[in-house]
């Protein structure tokens, strides 16, 4: 890290601290304060684009609305009228979800949703308030999820703990799939960009050669953009049918 | 307000009420579209359509199962000094784990996204082999 001429793709992901309290290691690292710059930010966005409402939006206010309109057609469809109530929940997490995985796309800026404790604890979050709702709006029968109907009891003994791992393997595949996702396109990004700078040094040809992995880090940026989107996209819609499970947990 | 005039208020005010009833049949179709998806959740869902997505879908799916399932095990067994079968066992209930969440992600795949009609999808389930 210290030789500036070394590629390091992982460098990035460093977590550093900026105001250390005391000496128990608690501190505001760069990691939470990209987490309060994104919740700034939607914050901010939300409140001044919905401030001067009008019927005939304009622009700033017809992009919240969208935002509105497309996770409450996503809830709606995967989780029904019922899951409606869960709205300001799955909203919250795609927004930050969406906007962390932007702002790791600005040079420079931290990615918050590549460090696997992020994603793994929105995850857990998401699963606490599915098996709470759940426990608390269907009793006990909450745990027909794990009973699927229609099979016969000699066989239950086998297929009620693969249930039971299929449940537990949730929060684990929900988190994986996000910080994998920006992880490995983030260090891909870097380390095609660090091949540009690798070569230049070669001289003339070398310049010549760099123009392929200059080709293809910008076809990679865009591809990124594609991901962050995306992977907001499946977090939330995951999120939404995991709920549904709680609202009906029959399958 | 007989007949509606090309020019003057009452032409005006005629198209105006045209216009509105256009508007209020047009809100009536949305609001009928909204409660009938409403109506059959977890149909539409995850209609995720890139191929990268779906194969890392299908992929975490799979492997979270198995982690969760040696995990489980490994701790159990160092709980219960029994090294190491619960282990052994729950991997492979991992496994078969796994395979079930692939087959319910691949079928919910398949219900989001139905093949066009009149394609050929070969002989069905019920016709018998001559």
């Amino acid at each position: 890290m210290a030789d500036p001429n070394k590629v390091d793709p992982i460098h990035q992901f460093q977590i550093s601290k900026i105001v250390s309290f005391g000496d128990g290691g608690f501190a505001f690292t760069n990691s939470a304060l990209f987490m309060a710059l994104a919740v700034g930010l939607i914050i901010a966005f939300l409140l001044l684009s919905t401030s001067r409402r009008g019927i005939v939006p304009n622009r700033v206010q017809l992009i919240s609305e969208m935002l509105y309109e497309f996770v409450a057609n996503m809830v709606r469809n995967s989780a029904g009228t019922a899951g409606m109530k869960f709205f300001p929940f799955v909203f919250s997490l795609f927004m930050f979800v969406l906007v962390a995985n932007m702002f790791g796309m600005i040079p420079f800026f931290f990615t918050v949703t590549s460090h696997i404790i992020i994603t793994f604890a929105l995850a857990l979050l998401v699963f606490a308030v599915v098996i709470i709702y759940g426990f608390w709006h269907n009793g006990p029968k909450f745990l027909k999820l794990f009973v699927p109907s229609g099979v016969p009891a000699y066989v239950l003994p086998i297929v009620v703990p693969i249930e039971v791992v299929s449940f537990l393997s949730r929060p684990i595949s929900l988190s994986v799939r996000l910080f994998a996702n920006i992880l490995a396109g983030h260090i891909t990004l870097k380390v095609f960009a660090g091949f540009i700078v690798t070569l230049g040094g070669l001289g003339f040809l070398g310049w010549l050669g760099a123009l392929l992995p200059l080709a293809m880090t910008v076809a990679i940026t865009a591809l990124e953009f594609l991901v962050a989107a995306l992977q907001a996209y499946v977090f939330a819609v995951l999120t939404s049918m995991y709920i549904n499970d709680a609202i009906h947990p029959s399958h | 307000m007989t007949e509606p005039r090309d020019t003057g208020s009452d032409g005006d005010g005629s198209r105006v009420r045209e216009q509105s009833k256009i508007l209020k049949e047009k809100i009536a179709r949305a609001q009928g579209r909204r409660t009938e998806a409403a109506g059959r959740p977890g149909q539409s869902a995850g209609s995720d359509n890139s191929g990268m997505n779906r194969g890392m879908r299908l992929g975490t799916e799979f492997i979270a199962a198995v982690l969760v399932g040696a995990v489980a095990g490994y701790l159990l067994d160092r709980w219960l000094n029994t090294s190491p079968w619960i282990m052994l066992v729950l991997l492979l209930v991992g496994f078969a784990a796994g395979v079930l969440n692939v087959t319910r992600a691949a079928a919910e795949m398949n219900r989001a996204s139905p093949p066009p009609p009149g394609s050929d999808l070969g002989p069905g389930d019920d016709e018998e082999d001559q």
